[in-house]
């Protein structure tokens, strides 16, 4: 077993790499969850929206990206889809950091898919009645959703919405086949640059696993600020 | 419960009195196992490669797998690994060595032993025409795309300390990202970046190599560290190419004149495995 050189995490070009990783992941992580969150919800009234095609838009959604592995929805953002657009657009687009910019892309897609299946299943818990009561003092189906259904919908999600948050977080490791320099990409970098594989994996481990134990926290608190309300 | 950690402690210090012993000559494991298992990147035209007729794994470095394991009279295997797999791979064992483009350079001494030096290629970038660029310098502050991994990363930023570098998996990977202007330029070792400029066809009047190398690149098989045995039957059959001839027979069938490369002179020799 070589030596395991704590004070190369601790300062020096290797720390500053491994910090840069980490910052970017976390632009990324919270990028993708600020944008699928709304986007979970509207897909989730999409399924089950009044109207049929609203339904079968909603569906397709879910099944269309659901059932691709996110590798391949990254590589589609960042190699394939930007090939469609005009010329000028695509050289706008590539001369800003369209790594990042594709990586939120195929992460907030992914992510809203598990969220929106999610919220479906809270606004499904709240007994149908509400929503007939709803309906029957005369808000329409919007009014009805936003004012009574979805809020208590939300706080019954709670639980399976910081797993899909989890899951976000560590999902944006895979952004380092698209050249995001995020943490896994860094490590990789610490990696071959001084052949400290421990160590580098190390600080990724301890680093995803404490911002992952910090979004439970977040999470058990926000559930018992506001907890399920009995139904 | 004692008696319990006693028996873990002893099963432990005997699985690796084991793995030592079968680690104490690699070369008589390989003779055993009657095959050689070598780290190739196959994807990296003409050193290692698939051919798209048979499917197989070609290339210069293959044949130089295959001279060795015929030396040592057992059957050559080839695994394929992402270029920063490389060393971490041999290290583990799951390859015996490894014949992927790998350049023998002082930092990476310490970790893995290098056989004689089996070519000799510098680094250059490819670049755009209509990005204006025309040399090395004029990269500051440029994007410019690469392999994870490898020395290219490290080489295009000594050259040029301002230049943006995005990696990817594989250098084919890079080399469509150029081609798709998420980049300004492609970093990789000569051999190979000619390799793909042929490759572009007609296209290839927009792009243009810039002159200047970036670094000179010794490639070497990879062996890992203290196994003498082994080394010294690989150093002795690329020496016996060289002296053969059949090592010039090999570049120019992967390098020379008739090959998309169109090298016209070996500018090295195989022997020495100093840098």
């Amino acid at each position: 077993m070589p030596h395991f050189d704590s004070a190369l995490l601790l300062r020096g070009q290797y720390h500053d790499w491994l910090l840069t990783g980490l910052h970017l992941s976390l632009a990324l992580w919270a990028t993708a969850f600020v944008f699928a969150l709304p986007l979970a919800i509207i897909v989730a009234l999409l399924r089950l929206a009044p109207s049929r095609a609203l339904r079968a838009l909603g569906t397709c959604y879910v099944e269309g990206i659901r059932n691709v592995p996110l590798l391949a929805h990254l590589l589609f953002w960042y190699f394939g889809a930007p090939e469609l657009l005009p010329d000028s657009l695509k050289e706008w687009l590539y001369a800003g950091n369209f790594e990042f910019v594709a990586g939120a892309i195929a992460l907030t897609l992914y992510t809203a898919a598990y969220m929106a299946e999610d919220i479906r299943s809270g606004m499904r818990a709240i007994p149908a009645v509400q929503f007939e009561a709803g309906r029957a003092l005369g808000f329409g189906f919007l009014g009805t959703t936003r004012r009574v259904v979805l809020p208590q919908a939300l706080r019954v999600t709670v639980p399976p919405l910081i797993s899909q948050t989890l899951n976000l977080w560590k999902d944006t490791s895979i952004a380092t086949v698209i050249g995001v320099a995020e943490m896994m990409y860094q490590a990789a970098r610490v990696e071959s640059a001084s052949f400290r594989s421990a160590e580098a994996f190390a600080f990724v481990t301890a680093a995803y696993l404490t911002v992952s134990l910090l979004i439970t926290a977040v999470a058990a608190w926000v559930h018992h600020r506001w907890p399920v309300r009995t139904l | 419960m004692r008696i319990n950690i006693r028996i873990i402690v002893s099963a432990l210090l005997a699985a690796m009195a084991f793995v030592s012993a079968a680690q104490a000559d690699q070369l008589a494991d390989i003779k055993k196992k009657g095959e050689i298992v070598f780290g190739v990147l196959g994807t990296d035209e003409p050193n290692s490669f698939v051919d798209p007729k048979t499917r197989e794994i070609v290339g210069y470095e293959v044949d130089i797998a295959k001279a060795i394991a015929q030396k040592i009279g057992v059957k050559p295997v080839f695994k394929q690994l992402a270029v920063a797999a490389r060393i971490p791979e041999l290290q583990q064992g799951r390859v015996d060595v490894l014949a992927a483009s790998l350049t023998h350079n002082k930092e990476r001494e310490s970790q893995v032993d290098f056989s004689l030096t089996t070519f000799v290629t510098g680094q250059k970038v490819l670049v755009k025409n209509s990005s204006g660029i025309t040399d090395v310098p004029q990269l500051a502050g440029k994007k410019v795309v690469t392999v994870k991994g490898g020395t290219q990363e490290p080489n295009i930023r000594k050259a040029v300390p301002t230049v943006e570098v995005v990696t990817f998996e594989t250098t084919q990977q890079a080399f469509l990202a150029l081609q798709q202007g998420k980049g300004v330029g492609y970093v990789n070792d000569e051999a190979s970046l000619v390799n793909d400029y042929a490759k572009l066809g007609p296209a290839k009047k927009e792009y243009a190599i810039l002159p200047t190398s970036i670094s000179v690149e010794p490639l070497a098989l990879g062996i890992r560290k203290n196994e003498p045995a082994l080394k010294a039957v690989i150093d002795d059959t690329l020496r016996e190419l060289e002296s053969s001839g059949n090592a010039d027979k090999l570049f120019v069938k992967w390098y020379g004149p008739a090959t998309k490369l169109q090298f016209d002179k070996r500018s090295f020799k195989i022997d020495s495995d100093k840098i």
